[in-house]
């Protein structure tokens, strides 16, 4: 990656925090505004979250599509990284809740459902440690990131705005807190997902080259 | 006080993990050129 993207990932942040810590909160009008400065760490590293599983899946594709075990690599570090971002969703919503609803965990249907993304995903490494043979693994795996993608898609969008929860956009909630950020929110809150997205490229590129620095000695001494 | 502990907290958090990619980064570069 660029050294200029380096850069910029670095202003971003220090702009980020800075815009988090200072500027007013994200949502106005609601008790204990200053618990939603959160927002603009708990809702970008969710989002990559998901980023990162649909470019898990986008390799597992095309793993499917010319068999070459470079793309299952890909496919498991994007799902890796992905699965980190998606604790760090968990914990951050977890501190959210403590101070925003008075317990750290309330079974509230988007809380259940990154749980349940969580599982799959740790369903998706168990299954790639039981399998030996490198093809066969790469295969599941590859069919495995695309039903987990789908399963990213009805956990993150759907299933909480299908139930009734404490979360903004879930049934009964007609407050549109998230579409009417204010101008102070919106000028941290998408430097912020930009910022999270570029953090999480770099870390996947360096990832990706680690691993193969890892595959080159191993073949150099077998 | 309150607001600007916690806000250069989080810089230094940052700043030791953008450093810290950086180092790695120059590392895999090394070792790509040398093998």
């Amino acid at each position: 990656m660029h050294m200029i993207w380096k850069l910029l990932v670095f202003v971003l942040f220090i702009w980020v925090i800075v815009g988090a810590w200072l500027f007013e909160p994200p949502m106005m009008g609601v008790e204990g505004p200053e618990v939603y400065r959160i927002f603009y760490f708990h809702v970008p590293v969710a989002l990559v979250t998901f980023f990162a599983y649909g470019l898990a899946m986008y390799n597992g594709l095309m793993y499917l599509n010319n068999r070459r075990l470079e793309y299952d690599s890909r496919s498991a570090l994007a799902a890796a990284l992905g699965t980190i971002f998606c604790a760090l969703a968990t914990l951050s919503g977890s501190v959210f809740a403590k101070f925003a609803w008075g317990s750290f965990w309330n079974w509230d249907p988007r809380e259940t459902s990154i749980v349940v993304l969580l599982l799959v995903y740790l369903a998706y490494f168990a299954l790639r440690s039981a399998v030996i043979d490198a093809e066969r693994k790469a295969a599941l795996s590859a069919v495995y990131s695309i039903l987990g993608f789908i399963s990213a898609v009805f956990t993150i969008f759907i299933w909480p705005r299908l139930t009734p929860g404490l979360h903004p956009g879930a049934p009964g909630d007609s407050s549109g807190r998230f579409i009417s950020m204010s101008t102070t929110a919106t000028i941290v809150f998408i430097p912020s997902l930009l910022a999270f997205i570029i953090l999480f490229v770099w870390m996947y590129l360096l990832s990706v080259r680690i691993n193969r620095l890892e595959q080159d000695r191993a073949e150099r001494e077998t | 006080m309150t607001v600007y502990v916690p806000m250069l907290v989080s810089i230094g958090i940052w700043l030791a993990l953008w450093l810290y990619l950086l180092r790695l980064e120059r590392k895999v570069k090394k070792l790509e050129k040398h093998g």
